[in-house]
């Protein structure tokens, strides 16, 4: 497959500088998938999954906020936080979403209370589940993606 | 008269000893300090220049969309805010930065949101109103602070509180070197290079005033984050330099007083001598 220069950064660090052969990555709208040659786009993130096909393997991470840009067929992904699945602390994580989950069924919220402990939920639980599927890919030794089938 | 000044002088190079201690320990918190500041200023820079410049292109290639982010309003209220430090014996580190912003908001209707004691301290003492004194500990404001500041100013924007929202911050050019500096977030202007004809149409998924909704304040926070950082290194560096020429000095004294101590001496040795000559 063609491949496209892309860039990951994000508050912590440049991530992945280097060729990418499609990037998918939730926005506020829904899934996009980014191959070779896109028109020039911008397009906010959401929280959610992120792929990336580097030489055929696909990695996976939890991408939240930020944005992706296309400029003259450089991608460039621009979210406020950005874990490679085999990197995410599920322990944490599982913490993160008992603790979130204790907030929001206790009585007497406050509207901003809430929404900062339903926004650390779907953090969570993001989290837990790209970290899952990270694993498997990892198990399976970074299968070809053909082999992969339609996931 | 020989032996009181001796003892004087002792004295004071005693004291002079400690000053230069504590002076000498300070210098080496700094210095430990700013290594791990400049790690992270290292980490957040590509961020920092990427999110600019993705920025910057958006902005001139942007064709048809008038979001209230991109217009530029005739009104004088200006919003800035100030990153300064917790302490001082810094240098100039916080007194450069606060001259600057004054300066700069001399003759405008300004309002200031300070991060750092000495900032929040210097505007409530010349009585320029203060947004919110939350961030008054510049060490303790952590990435989801920038991001709440970032989300509180683009609302206040975009309700026309203020007309210009400005940071102020201090450059980290390199352990010597610190420049204070500020630069306008919003309205969101081409800045440093002339404004390009678009080159090519863009898509905005799902629309342009929808996508600029979502991004402006994300790349506010994102901005004043990497200002945060750049701040810390260049006070962290500048401490260190104060610090280090504050030891040097106190050797330099030590040294001057040393040397009038073993004169004293010596005279009170030749006074004693003659004495005693004189006597026989």
């Amino acid at each position: 497959m063609t491949s496209f220069p892309l860039k990951i950064v994000t508050p912590d660090g440049l991530i992945y500088d280097g060729a990418a052969e499609m990037v998918i990555v939730r926005t506020i709208t829904g899934d996009m998938a980014f191959l070779a040659r896109h028109i020039n786009c911008v397009a906010p993130l959401g929280m959610g999954c992120a792929t990336v096909v580097i030489d055929g393997n696909k990695r996976y991470a939890a991408c939240i906020g930020g944005m992706i840009s296309v400029t003259d067929g450089n991608v460039t992904l621009v979210p406020t936080t950005f874990e490679w699945a085999e990197s995410i602390d599920v322990a944490r994580a599982e913490a993160a979403k008992c603790k979130a989950e204790g907030i929001i069924h206790r009585e007497s919220l406050t509207d901003t209370e809430y929404r900062l402990a339903h926004a650390k939920l779907d953090r969570a639980m993001v989290r837990i589940s790209v970290a899952s599927r990270g694993s498997w890919v990892r198990g399976n030794n970074m299968v070809d993606i053909n082999n992969l089938g339609g996931n | 008269m020989a032996g009181v000044s001796t003892k004087e002088i002792k004295n004071r190079i005693r004291s002079m000893e400690s000053t230069k201690q504590i002076t000498k320990a300070m210098e080496m918190v700094a210095a430990s300090k700013l290594r791990r500041a400049q790690a992270q200023v290292a980490n957040s820079r590509p961020y920092f220049e990427i999110l600019r410049n993705t920025i910057n292109d958006i902005v001139d290639n942007n064709l048809e969309f008038t979001s209230p982010f991109l217009q530029e309003r005739t009104g004088n209220k200006v919003m800035y805010v100030v990153i300064a430090g917790d302490r001082g014996l810094a240098g100039g580190y916080n007194s450069n930065i606060l001259k600057l912003v004054q300066s700069q908001i001399k003759e405008k209707e300004a309002t200031v949101l300070p991060i750092g004691k000495k900032a929040l301290d210097f505007f409530k003492s010349k009585n320029i109103p203060v947004l919110t004194e939350n961030y008054a500990e510049a060490a303790g404001v952590s990435i989801g602070d920038c991001f709440s500041i970032s989300k509180q100013l683009s609302k206040a924007f975009k309700d026309g509180e203020f007309d210009e929202i400005h940071v102020a911050y201090t450059n980290f050019v390199s352990v010597l070197s610190q420049t204070p500096d500020s630069m306008q977030l919003l309205p969101l202007v081409p800045d440093g290079h002339e404004k390009k004809t678009p080159s090519s149409v863009t898509l905005y998924e799902p629309g342009s005033e929808e996508v600029f909704e979502a991004i402006v304040p994300e790349y506010l926070g994102g901005i004043l984050y990497g200002a945060l950082c750049e701040s810390r290194a260049a006070e962290q560096a500048a401490r260190r330099t104060a610090m280090d020429s504050a030891t040097s000095n106190a050797e330099e004294m030590i040294a001057d007083l040393s040397l009038k101590f073993n004169r004293a001496r010596q005279a009170a040795i030749t006074n004693e001598i003659i004495d005693i000559v004189a006597g026989s």
